[in-house]
């Protein structure tokens, strides 16, 4: 366990020192919430308005991308950090991992929790944003999402680290990755509903994590119980599979699955690694 | 004497070539052992089999009493290593550098403190503990790594060209360092480098080509084995020489290279006594040389060190 420590440690004291890291990452999701959440307002909410009966009243767009933009960073967060694991490669630092005593499944979980604890933190600090949006989110969500937001970040990492186990440049990497991000945000609800969607994009829509995650923190933050079914069901948070509306426990449940079965992934190209 | 290492019938095969043929070999506890041979010899397949960074095609190693690919952590805890290359985390001071090995090989919280302390006394870093690795020079880096691969106890060092990309000063020091550590610690090392003449340091030298260990023994044994002292001579008349040599001195190995005469000689004083006393051409040059491991390696592989790297 102490190995798994060690590399999360260092992973979090490196990022803590990199102004230049550090300032980017505040920037980025900010900057996006200032587009999407600012800018796209107006027409998105005018365009739900025609779809649904009462003339979209209770629809409020930032309300609803909040949590997006924040899995979004999430996910680009996560997937980035994993990046490190080519950086040590290239530093020659995985070598003292690797030819060290630390179980191969403890060097994965570090690296893993390592990047994901990293986007934890950018997405809490987006929380900063909220009154400044004129959002008012129930402290207590806010406080239930985190552990959630870690879970989420926990597999999008796992997710990173398998690509930057077997891709060996970090221009590779984030070349591949981004054709990867891109589909992964604009196919899971996180910045529009993903309702009536073409049958191929659908299946893209159900096997993408990213969707489940999204869902789980609007259905957190969200206050649903109050909101009118016609506006619960155009931000689209009644995601269906194979006929049956999905659970918050299934959807959880599914992300850990996820996180496990790809960091064991993972763990197999650090066993055969001689870097 | 007890070994710490040994090595039997180690193969490695890729899909055509056969990088290491069977080898076999023990490393006694607490010498200093010197693993030479050119580039592509072999050498590195050799020591990341041992060090359990690639699997064996076939072939037993066991280090410390574990067997290298059945009880890999078990040989990992055991040996420490300083890479050709730098290996440290260059953002990170010292200090953090020391004490995320001390928590990678598990050494016990109470111990951290002291042991750091220990290991950069040794190598003369106390001052720089909390200073980040990025401001260090190429030595001091090195002399960092050396104290991060003792910080375990390891039973075993290996260093893998230590002195790769350092000045002859620092060269010299970090030797020293190596030295120091060997009378202190009496930790077993395992050293490869390019550079015979460091390797004279060794209790024992294995020299590597081609996949296989062609010779085996002390540096003076290796040396004595090719029979006495080289001379390098060049006369007026060289031919006139070659004539006196054959007729008055029996027991000397001639060879001739371009305008130098070669000799290998038992005794060089006995020699050159009987060669002043009976010659009567004039010596433009005289070189008396004791052989060193490079003749040592010309002589098992009928190549230069050099030559063979370039292969």
């Amino acid at each position: 366990m102490e190995g798994i420590f060690a590399i999360w440690q260092r992973d979090l004291l490196k990022f803590f020192r990199d102004r230049a890291r550090l300032f980017g990452s505040f920037t980025m999701p900010i900057l996006f919430l200032l587009i999407f959440g600012g800018g796209m307002s107006g027409s998105m909410e005018t365009m739900m308005a025609s779809n649904m009966p009462e003339g979209g009243e209770g629809f409020n767009y930032v309300e609803f991308v909040f949590p997006g933009i924040v899995s979004m960073t999430l996910l680009m967060t996560s997937i980035f950090s994993a990046m490190s694991v080519i950086e040590d490669k290239d530093f020659g630092y995985m070598k003292e991992i690797l030819v060290s005593p630390i179980s191969r499944v403890h060097i994965a979980v570090g690296k893993m929790f390592g990047a994901a604890t990293v986007a934890t933190i950018q997405g809490m600090i987006l929380f900063l944003l909220i009154p400044l949006l004129g959002l008012s989110y129930q402290l207590t969500a806010l406080i239930q999402v985190i552990p959630f937001m870690f879970l989420l970040a926990c597999a999008l990492s796992a997710l990173g680290l398998l690509f930057a186990s077997f891709i060996r440049s970090t221009q590779g990497f984030q070349l591949t990755v981004q054709i990867l991000v891109m589909p992964m945000i604009f196919l899971s609800g996180a910045l529009f509903p993903v309702n009536n969607m073409p049958t191929w994009m659908d299946i893209i829509v159900k096997i993408n994590p990213v969707t489940y995650g999204v869902d789980v923190m609007k259905k957190i933050m969200i206050d649903i119980e109050n909101a009118q079914a016609a506006v619960l069901d155009a931000m689209g948070l009644n995601i269906t599979v194979w006929g049956r509306e999905v659970t918050i426990v299934e959807e959880i449940l599914f992300i850990a699955g996820f996180a496990t079965i790809l960091v064991l992934f993972a763990t197999l190209s650090f066993k055969r690694a001689n870097a | 004497m007890e070994s710490i290492i040994s090595v039997r019938k180690l193969t490695k095969s890729y899909k055509n070539v056969k990088a290491v043929k069977a080898i076999d070999f023990e490393v006694e506890k607490g010498e200093i052992f010197g693993f030479l041979g050119p580039n592509g010899a072999g050498k590195s397949t050799t020591i990341n089999m041992i060090c359990t960074m690639l699997k064996p095609t076939s072939g037993d190693i066991v280090i410390n009493g574990y067997d290298a690919t059945e009880e890999k952590d078990a040989v990992r805890a055991s040996i420490g290593i300083i890479f050709q290359e730098n290996t440290l985390d260059e953002k990170l001071t010292a200090n953090e550098n020391l004490l995320l090995h001390c928590r990678f090989y598990h050494v016990p919280k109470e111990q951290r403190e002291k042991r750091i302390h220990e290991v950069l006394e040794i190598v003369d870093l106390v001052d720089e503990r909390y200073r980040r690795v990025e401001t260090f020079s190429g030595g001091m880096k090195r002399r960092l790594e050396i104290a991060r691969g003792l910080l375990h106890y390891p039973k075993v060092l290996f260093l893998d060209e230590p002195t790769v990309g350092l000045d002859p000063q620092t060269r010299a020091h970090l030797w020293e360092y190596i030295l120091k550590l060997k009378e202190k610690e009496g930790i077993t090392m395992f050293l490869t480098t390019h550079y015979l003449d460091e390797a004279e340091i060794s209790d024992r030298v294995a020299i590597m080509d081609q996949g296989e260990i062609i010779a085996i023994d002390s540096p003076t044994a290796l040396k004595d084995q090719l029979g006495g002292d080289m001379i390098e001579l060049k006369t007026e008349d060289n031919e006139q020489t070659l004539k006196e040599i054959e007729e008055k001195i029996e027991e000397a190995e001639v060879t001739v290279d371009g305008d130098t005469i070669h000799l290998k000689v038992a005794s060089s004083d006995a020699f050159i006594s009987t060669f002043m006393q009976n010659f009567t051409i004039p010596i433009t040059t005289l070189n008396i040389r004791k052989p060193s491991l490079n003749d040592v390696f010309l002589a098992f592989t009928g190549r230069k060190i050099a030559e063979a790297a370039k292969e």
